[in-house]
């Protein structure tokens, strides 16, 4: 548990309402609280397992026992992500898309283009810099280039995968790895290794992997790109190597929030706090 | 085992129409209709051509010949939920998963034995290549004659007649295989049949276009390109009268097709034919009615019935799939309009070169007019691909766009 966003008028004073997002993704489950005035109270990333419902049902005692709160005293929930149609008790639920763009917008305000790699998925979201979606494009057929593919290439590599993003430090080639298909991708780096080809290059030909990958479904939605205020979410945002690859890809600097993980689960909780009001 | 089957969806089907005549049964009856077709397809007691999907039905319906386009009985197979083994059957003879599975569907169901053998066989060059490809493999596994209809992009005058004289030729091919001649009353009849139908299908599709929609989301699915295998007969009259009462009759009275309609879509190219939540979904949750599939629509003048293969020429080369793409997004830009669609869907069926080849620029010439398009990434017929949920996050996440856009709101008032 960390304190990303919490701010002045925080404090559970036992009259308030307060909204909770939860973010139920194919790797991880994220819930966020917010209090009336929208500042994060709490927040919590679990691992979302074999059971989508106990990862719900942890995520939400997390962030309510870190606040000081009660069940009785949300005022609403919104979930969101694959799992979405699972939370009991929600106010509704709402699309990754809708809910990263709202979550951005609090994080960046101004952000025009959000690249969000989740666990099973990517996206690129056009916004009108108000936090409206104006279009989208989501990754077609298959997961590769997504944090299950990254998964896969740290197994391969013997590294955690919150290790691959420093890996790449130093590496100067130009190696090209599958970015087609996770499995062909592994046995690639599996060669590579065998052939003692460094740990850094082939983190390298990793992480232009996914950039390539993913800068084609950035400029589908929106070619002009590189005049925009870019923005990334998703767990694999946290890998810096993805980072610096998909910007020299685009041709932009790319902001990354804190505590990209829960941008989704921001963004349905400050939805929650709207619509109930 | 499939004249049975269809022989059972006749008999229920009728049995329905008796016991309620008075219920909407415009898509009832358009069903039966072509289960009636089946049955005659599958009987083995008529002459039967296998064709492409732009083949002049009623020309051979007016010589005699019951014929239906090869790519019906894949997508038909996926709607009865049979086409796995077909697709499997296919596969296993060597064609790839990435072909069009509309093709390896009936490839498939020709390999099983399950395709009524044809008297010959007539192959369209539109829409696309693999269609001819597929009737030329048919041709060859049933050895039967194969007579190939190019469809020029050119719809001019010297395009009309290049047209009109290969249908003169198909007619002399097609009486050379029956041994029987073209009957000119008969051929004058069949056009004037089709005329009746076309008139009162125009009517049913401006009809379509109210506010809320009469339609619902089956009613137009696979109309505008299984109809046409009626033509020239009564039963196409009847079935596109029976939308055309059905339409009027709600529209008079004020009745949406879907109580509530909110935000209103557009279909390109063919409907996901296999079982699947999705519209459903999007009807009982969000609203949202399909009032406009790409194919569901006329385009062509009536036929003249003095010099009938240049009217039926005219009417193959003004069918927008077929030709330019600046042609078919000018008429895509239309149906937007004059349909009011808050959006549309292209499902890019898996496979399809025709149909997504020119995705980008339909993409830009809808935004154009304002109309965001989301594009899937489905296979229309291989249910094996279906991921339901991947899907519907894609379809919620464009409704919430088009909801944000202010559209969604105006018409709650108006539905019944």
């Amino acid at each position: 548990m960390g304190i990303g966003f919490r701010g002045p008028g925080s404090e559970a004073s036992g009259f308030d309402m307060y909204y909770l997002g939860v973010d139920i993704g194919s790797l991880t489950c994220d819930a966020v609280l917010i209090d009336e005035d929208g500042w994060v109270m709490a927040w919590s990333v679990v691992p979302t397992g074999a059971s989508s419902v106990r990862a719900i049902d942890r995520v939400r005692a997390e962030v309510l026992g870190a606040a000081g709160i009660r069940s009785e005293d949300l005022g609403a929930v919104i979930s969101t992500g694959y799992g979405r149609d699972r939370v009991d008790g929600r106010l509704a639920a709402v699309t990754e898309i809708t809910c990263h763009a709202r979550g951005i917008q609090r994080l960046l305000p101004g952000t025009e283009m959000l690249v969000d790699i989740g666990g099973q998925d990517s996206k690129a979201v056009r916004l009108d810099g108000e936090g409206r979606v104006v279009e989208f494009a989501m990754n077609d057929k298959c997961a590769a280039g997504t944090g299950r593919f990254l998964e896969a290439m740290a197994r391969a590599l013997e590294v955690e995968v919150d290790q691959l993003g420093g890996l790449d430090d130093g590496a100067r080639g130009n190696l090209t790895l599958s970015s087609m298909c996770t499995v062909f991708a592994e046995s690639e780096v599996v060669s590579l290794i065998a052939e003692g080809t460094d740990v850094s290059e082939i983190a390298r030909g990793l992480h232009r992997a996914i950039a390539s990958r993913t800068q084609a479904l950035v400029k589908r939605v929106d070619p002009a790109v590189s005049g925009l205020r870019v923005a990334m979410s998703g767990g694999v945002a946290r890998n810096p190597g993805v980072v610096r690859a998909l910007g020299a890809a685009l041709d932009c600097d790319i902001t990354v929030p804190p505590e990209p993980d829960i941008v989704g689960a921001l963004g349905a909780a400050l939805i929650a706090r709207e619509r109930a009001g | 085992m499939i004249l049975p089957y269809i022989k059972e969806l006749a008999a229920g089907i009728e049995a329905s129409l008796r016991s309620d005549p008075n219920q909407d049964s415009a898509r009832k009856r358009f069903t039966l209709e072509i289960a009636r077709l089946g049955i005659r397809l599958f009987s083995g007691e008529e002459r039967v051509a296998w064709c492409g999907v732009f083949a002049p039905f009623d020309l051979l319906t007016a010589v005699g010949v019951t014929s239906c386009f090869a790519e019906f009985v894949g997508g038909w197979l996926a709607t009865i939920g049979a086409v796995q083994p077909m697709l499997e059957k296919a596969e296993q003879a060597g064609y790839s998963t990435d072909s069009c599975s509309y093709h390896r569907g009936v490839i498939g169901a020709a390999l099983e034995g399950m395709m009524p053998e044809p008297d010959f066989l007539i192959a369209t060059s539109t829409p696309c290549s693999g269609g001819m490809a597929t009737t030329e493999n048919l041709s060859r596994h049933f050895s039967k004659d194969l007579f190939t209809i190019h469809i020029p992009r050119d719809d001019g005058p010297e395009g009309v007649k290049y047209l009109a004289d290969q249908y003169r030729a198909m007619v002399d091919f097609v009486t050379a295989q029956i041994g029987q001649p073209m009957d000119a009353a008969r051929l004058r009849q069949a056009m004037e049949k089709t005329n009746r139908a076309r008139a009162l299908l125009d009517e049913a599709y401006a009809l379509a276009q109210a506010v809320p929609t009469p339609a619902r989301r089956r009613d137009m699915s696979n109309l505008g390109i299984v109809l046409p295998l009626l033509f020239g007969s009564e039963a196409g009259i009847e079935v596109a009268r029976a939308y055309r009462d059905e339409f009027a009759r709600k529209v008079k009275a004020k009745i949406a097709g879907v109580p509530g309609e909110r935000i209103r879509l557009m279909w390109l190219q063919n409907r996901i034919q296999f079982s699947n939540p999705l519209e459903q979904w999007l009807e009982e949750e969000h609203k949202a009615v399909l009032v406009f599939d790409e194919l569901n629509q006329i385009c062509w003048d009536p036929i003249d019935l003095e010099d009938p293969y240049i009217g039926l020429a005219r009417r193959a080369l003004s069918i927008p799939l077929g030709g330019p793409i600046e042609r078919r997004i000018r008429n895509l830009q239309q149906h937007a309009r004059a349909y009011r669609v808050d959006g549309a869907i292209n499902p890019c069926h898996w496979g399809c070169r025709q149909g997504t080849g020119g995705r980008g620029l339909v993409e830009r010439g809808l935004k154009e007019v304002g109309v965001p398009v989301l594009n899937l990434e489905v296979d229309c017929v291989d249910p094996r691909h279906f991921s339901e949920g991947q899907l519907r996050t894609r379809l919620e996440a464009f409704i919430e766009m088009i909801e944000g856009r202010g559209a969604g709101g105006a018409r709650l008032e108006v539905a019944s």
